[in-house]
């Protein structure tokens, strides 16, 4: 036990003296979230602020008064009347017009005889926000154009509601949203701990490799396990230190971030209780332990940083499809996902944050969890116990 | 002491194309005996890739042997490698130190990992700094060290534990002429000390210098197994370069 403390001790010194090391496992991830947070709700308030502010080129043909006048009751819109001969599509693409609206010669008349008529919108589809802001004018001109004629029938709003629908709901907010947004919490823990982990297993074996230390170390009168089991311990605490210090950014964002708003900064808060992130962190140890262990094992036969990059970088693609799984509707946590790796961790935060776990399950699936880090530490072992491949 | 019978290394190695893939297994050591006593310089010679490091990787434990004993100070290796590397202190000229530790932390590093106690570590430490000069540079990291400090710390660290044996594997290669010299001078003294000293190498004038014994190493085995004074006796070329080429042509 002592000598694996000494080789932890040394393997972190020199880790942590790694200006790179550092900056990716402790600077980035603590202030990640409360970037993203912040960043986030300042840009969407600016582009917001933006679009507000620009004002909406239509051209129209044989628009009636009535939503010309719903139209020049934005002042930032700008008219244009068209034949209707018209290549909209042209005045569109070169910005003449943002989008267009043609009325058939007869509507008012159709309109004025009850009649169901048509009308073309003419847009660019990828323009969402000027889409909304027009279909939104149109929307009001249909109404009032509904109320017209619904008073002229003399019938009332009552007869054409037949009911009301209620929606009492039973679910806690902390529920629904955690459900939601819980799903999204292990990608932040799961990809910032696979970059911590991999960076430092990539240094701590193909970087011996590199700087010619390897020899030195296997030299050392342990056992290789000891140095292996060291190693692993330290690029784990280097994939799990990053996903703590999300946590903690995550928390100090909460707390001193004052756009967002109250209700969803409440349930958070709520959801990230203490015994909710006492056990997201339980089931990230061996989480990490196992990153740790398979990252190593890949790595162990590289000779250069590079070669050891590309032979870890697709098990990205193995942890973030069972993460994506975990956000489908319909996947749920049971008793058939708790024993599937990364998988289970996807949904089983969910159900933490929710409140809703089932203790049995999650004692299931943190002993699964152990279980899949011992077999990793020990396929590790297998792969840097063999000669060829640690010493090329 | 160190005693190797019948020792042999294979290696396996799989090349091929697609789902087509060959297994080859290679001797890089085959069937190697010989005898290194204490007080005496035991030099290996071998062209590159003659199986030098392999055999005395295989001395200190750092790999293990197909088949064939390795005995270094009384104890066997297959039986009990840890225990051999305490014995054991082991330098080469491409062996790297940990660039972001100093040499105080290195040293005390290893000294304790061979189980040194605290006061035992801080006055073999405070004596192999001062006897090699490292005081001056000793809070420096390796990474920003030149190679002749570097070199001084390697000596230190394979001595920190006062080991019985020492295995020297090519340890002046790409080392200017001042560094090598500290090497050279710190294998005189293991002689002096009764330690036993195995060294590999190429360089003829330095096997001059130092040998007591020598063996010739060849595709993996020994070709020339006898005492220098012997090898020096029986030369047909004019220098020891020629007949080392000589003999390993022959062979």
């Amino acid at each position: 036990m002592k000598e694996l403390i000494i080789i932890i001790k040394k393997e972190l010194t020199e880790l942590l003296r790694d200006k790179k090391t550092l900056i990716n496992s402790i600077v980035l991830p603590m202030l990640l979230l409360p970037i993203l947070m912040f960043g986030g709700i300042k840009v969407m308030d600016m582009i917001e602020k933006n679009n507000r502010a620009k004002s909406l080129k239509i051209g129209l043909v044989n628009a009636p008064q009535e939503f010309v006048q719903i139209l020049k009751s934005d002042t930032l819109n700008k008219l244009t009347n068209y034949d209707e001969s018209i290549d909209f599509k042209t005045l569109i693409d070169d910005e003449t017009i943002q989008t267009a609206i043609v009325f058939p010669k007869k509507f008012e008349m159709q309109m004025d005889s009850l009649e169901s008529s048509s009308v073309q919108v003419i847009r660019n589809g990828s323009k969402e926000s000027i889409n909304r802001r027009f279909s939104r004018m149109l929307d009001v001109y249909g109404n009032s154009l509904k109320n017209t004629r619904m008073e002229q029938l003399q019938i009332s709003t009552e007869k054409l509601t037949p009911f009301h629908t209620n929606y009492v709901e039973v679910g806690e907010q902390k529920e629904i949203i955690g459900k939601s947004v819980g799903g999204f919490i292990p990608y932040i823990f799961i990809l910032t701990m696979w970059g911590g982990c991999l960076l430092a297993g990539i240094d701590l074996v193909t970087g011996e490799k590199e700087r010619k230390t390897i020899e030195t170390t296997l030299s050392l009168p342990i056992s290789k396990f000891k140095v292996l089991f060291g190693k692993t311990i330290v690029a784990s605490l280097l994939g799990f230190i990053p996903a703590l210090l999300n946590l903690v950014g995550l928390i100090i964002g909460l707390k001193f971030i004052d756009d967002i708003p109250d209700t969803f900064k409440e349930t958070l808060t709520e959801m990230l209780s203490f015994q909710s992130i006492t056990m997201i962190l339980l089931l990230l140890l061996p989480l990490s332990l196992f990153l740790a262990g398979v990252i190593i094992a890949l790595v162990a036969g590289a000779s250069t940083f590079k070669e050891a990059q590309s032979k870890a970088a697709p098990l990205m693609f193995l942890l973030i499809i069972p993460l994506v799984l975990a956000l489908m509707p319909g996947v749920e946590f049971t008793w058939a996902t708790v024993f599937i790796p990364i998988l289970n961790i996807g949904l089983g935060v969910k159900e933490i944050v929710a409140g809703t776990i089932d203790m049995g399950m999650y004692v299931a699936m943190l002993a699964s969890l152990i279980a899949i880090a011992v077999a990793a530490i020990y396929f590790s072992y297998k792969k840097f116990a063999d000669e060829n491949a640690i010493l090329n | 002491m160190i005693q190797l019978n019948n020792l042999t290394k294979s290696f396996t190695t799989k090349t091929g194309k697609g789902f087509k893939k060959e297994t080859k297994t290679v001797n890089a050591v085959n069937d190697v005996s010989f005898e290194c006593k204490p007080g005496r310089i035991f030099s290996l010679l071998g062209a590159n890739g003659a199986g030098k490091t392999t055999t005395l990787r295989m001395i200190a434990g750092i790999i293990n042997p197909t088949s064939g004993t390795a005995i270094v100070d009384g104890i066997n290796i297959s039986e009990g490698s840890d225990q051999v590397k305490k014995r054991i202190g082991f330098l080469t000229g491409s062996t790297g130190l940990y660039e972001r530790l100093n040499p105080d932390e290195t040293i005390d590093f290893f000294g304790k990992l061979y189980q040194l106690s605290d006061a035992a570590l801080k006055e073999r430490k405070e004596y192999l700094f001062e006897k090699l000069g490292i005081n001056e540079f000793r809070k420096k990291r390796m990474g920003q060290m030149s190679t002749g400090m570097k070199q001084k710390v390697s000596i230190a660290r394979t001595l920190i534990h006062d080991p019985e044996v020492l295995i020297f594997d090519e340890p002046t290669s790409g080392l200017d002429v001042i560094t090598a010299e500290s090497i050279i001078e710190l294998i005189r003294e293991s002689k002096t000390d009764n330690k036993t000293v195995i060294f590999s190498s190429h360089i003829m004038s330095e096997v001059d210098l130092l040998c007591d014994d020598l063996a010739i190493i060849n595709k993996g085995s020994i070709i020339y197994n006898d005492s220098f004074e012997n090898f020096k006796r029986d030369m047909k070329a004019p220098n020891l370069t020629q007949e080392f080429i000589n003999r390993v042509k022959e062979a």
